[in-house]
């Protein structure tokens, strides 16, 4: 539960550098666009002091590619696979979140068998996702353990046992467009849960090798421990949510908060870290990635029996009209809260539509996080941000 | 001494991979099995004929959400197989190098006639060979393994456990216990439907009747 904290008033890094000594020459690095660790096309500017970092300037929009409005000129039907992209991920959680919202205004009840189903894909992606952050926040960090992309590496390796479950499912290994308005489109084809448990087997077993390679190692924790803190009431303010909230103590998950598909069935444990740094961000994950395992283990099994679509199936482009109206629906992805906003006005388009990326929520802390630390710290906050410019530029 | 026992914890990990076997294959010679509603390119079919099955209705070129897809339909022509009347398409050309795979042009296709097919190699050696003709469309109907999906099928897919039920069906699964069991009996029943049990090879298939949740509030759609 969301408890209320005093924010105090503090000075925005964007406005000067007066406070910093002026007679300073500072160094202005330009990180990115381009830069490897920038996790896609993010750029921004760093006013160096020596190697120390005392004002950062975060610049997205170099991945724009107008998708909400792209979505104003399709129809509703149209717009899934376009969304997919986004948050390239984890596309599962986009899907959910734009056809909910569509769902909402429609009216339409979405079978338990579907509702259940989607919990099991928002789990195992959200695995998937947790699995490539962690890779990449290890060559963040120059490789946690043996140097190199060892963690890198290996992490991938279980994420594809998890692409190769969600072929089974749509036939696609990424961009999957297996909901639709109603519920979804594909249906779990004969065997898959136990495959799904084999590949958790593994998983599981992995997830000590990881942590070993890193929450328990020396260098790792050296890295992280103390470095890009943010403390609960500034998180607040700046509208973090998801891992980067819970790491700094807010006990907040929409999946237990506010619950969507069929979270209200089944209960979800919430990871809670309080250090508010890297570190934590990186126990929160690890807290995560084990409780989606458990949490896919107890719900294949249980998927209900049933229709998986509650609406019309897609026929035709204009079959499907929303009456006018508006609504927000927020779910919790593998980095916060997605949030969908959309506007009817009783045709076959969306009038408008608005997508609240957590991402870019996210990024928008670095100017508070880095000044302070070092070259080195602030790739390693950048990492354990966890940013899909994707969703951040849209 | 710490720092030590680290170090041997380090190098168990690295001798216990050493000796793991490797998870990559070499692509061009060993071929990673496939799942099997795996889909990458296109095809178009023809039917046991050898009548072209596209009746140019223009359905897929509207839904494209990238709009790869340009027919130009001849409007109804007399079959040189059969001899009847009916649509046909003169050119039908699907760009491949824009194509998101979304798969909707293979949902919507009323007679099944777009396809995606199960072969991985799509690469092209020029971007013209990403340009899919109608004749390569065709050719690859007839050379290409097709991959599960079909217009029909997914429909069934959707469709099934909605359309049976009459509302004495949804009356009596109120509860979700006696629900599950209903479906449990009713399980024979739908495997007469023969286009549902062919879609639905899970062995638990979604079954007609079944769950609370069922009843569609198809009201709420406004009719186009």
């Amino acid at each position: 539960m969301l408890q209320t904290l005093q924010v105090e008033r503090r000075v925005d890094p964007h406005l000067s550098i007066d406070r910093y000594d002026p007679e300073a020459e500072l160094l202005l690095l330009h990180m990115g666009p381009q830069h490897p660790a920038t996790h896609g096309v993010f750029r921004m500017d760093l006013y160096l002091d020596g190697e120390i970092v005392v004002k950062a300037v975060p610049y997205v929009g170099y991945l724009h590619r107008s998708v909400e409005k792209l979505c104003e000129k399709l129809t509703y039907s149209q717009v899934t696979p376009i969304v997919d992209k986004n948050d390239y991920v984890s596309p599962m959680t986009n899907e959910q979140a734009i056809n909910m919202a569509f769902e909402k205004l429609l009216g339409i009840e979405v079978p338990r068998r579907a509702r259940w189903m989607r919990l099991v894909f928002a789990e195992l992606q959200r695995i998937a996702s947790h699995l490539l952050w962690l890779g990449t926040f290890a060559m963040d960090l120059g490789g946690a353990l043996g140097g190199g992309s060892t963690v890198f590496i290996h992490s991938f390796r279980e994420r594809e046992m998890i692409m190769d479950l969600f072929e089974e499912i749509s036939g696609a290994r990424f961009h999957y467009n297996t909901h639709t308005i109603g519920g979804n489109r594909h249906d779990i084809p004969a065997g898959w849960a136990g495959r799904v448990k084999q590949a958790l087997d593994v998983i599981e077993a992995r997830i000590g090798e990881y942590e070993a390679m890193s929450l328990h190692n020396r260098i790792f924790v050296q890295r992280t421990r103390g470095v890009g803190v943010i403390d609960a009431g500034l998180a607040l303010e700046l509208g973090l949510t998801g891992p980067m909230l819970r790491a700094c103590g807010v006990d907040h998950d929409l999946r237990r908060d506010a619950p969507f598909h069929a979270y209200d069935e089944v209960p979800v444990n919430v990871a809670v870290a309080h250090g508010g740094d890297c570190l934590a961000r990186a126990e929160v994950r690890f807290a995560e990635l084990r409780e989606s395992v458990r949490l896919v283990r107890v719900t294949v099994d249980s998927i209900p029996e049933g229709s998986i679509n509650g609406g019309k199936p897609i026929k035709l482009p204009n079959s499907i009209k929303i009456p006018p109206g508006q609504t927000y629906v927020g779910i919790e992805t593998p980095r916060g809260e997605l949030g969908t906003y959309v506007i009817a006005d009783g045709s076959a388009n969306p009038y408008r539509l608005k997508i609240r990326p957590p991402s870019l929520h996210a990024l928008s802390a670095l100017p508070y996080m880095l000044p302070g630390g070092t070259v080195s710290d602030a790739l390693a906050i950048l990492g354990s941000v966890d940013p899909i410019m994707g969703e951040a530029d849209r | 001494m710490k720092h030590f026992v680290d170090g041997l914890h380090a190098l168990a990990m690295t001798l216990r991979n050493g000796f793991r076997k490797p998870t990559t294959v070499e692509f061009p010679d060993v071929i990673r099995p496939r799942a099997e509603r795996y889909r990458t390119t296109f095809s178009l079919l023809y039917d046991e004929q050898g009548d072209q099955l596209c009746i140019g209705c223009l359905q897929c070129e509207r839904i494209c959400p990238s709009e790869v897809i340009a027919i130009k339909a001849a409007g109804k022509k007399e079959s040189p197989v059969t001899g009847k009347k009916r649509g046909y398409a003169d050119d039908f050309v699907l760009d491949l190098a824009a194509c998101i795979y979304c798969e909707l042009c293979v949902q919507v296709c009323p007679v099944d006639a777009i396809v995606m097919t199960r072969e991985p190699e799509t690469p092209t050696f020029s971007r013209e060979d990403l340009v899919l003709t109608m004749e390569r469309l065709y050719a690859n109907g007839k050379n290409r393994q097709r991959a599960w999906s079909d217009g029909t099928k997914l429909m069934a897919m959707q469709e099934a456990g909605r359309a049976a039920p009459p509302p004495k069906a949804a009356h009596h699964a109120k509860a979700a216990e006696p629900a599950k069991t209903a479906a449990v009996e009713k399980a024979p029943a739908a495997e007469k439907a023969p286009e549902a049990a062919k879609a639905n090879e899970p062995a638990k298939a979604p079954e007609p009747p079944a769950a609370p949740a069922t009843t569609a509030p198809t009201g709420t759609e406004a009719k186009p």
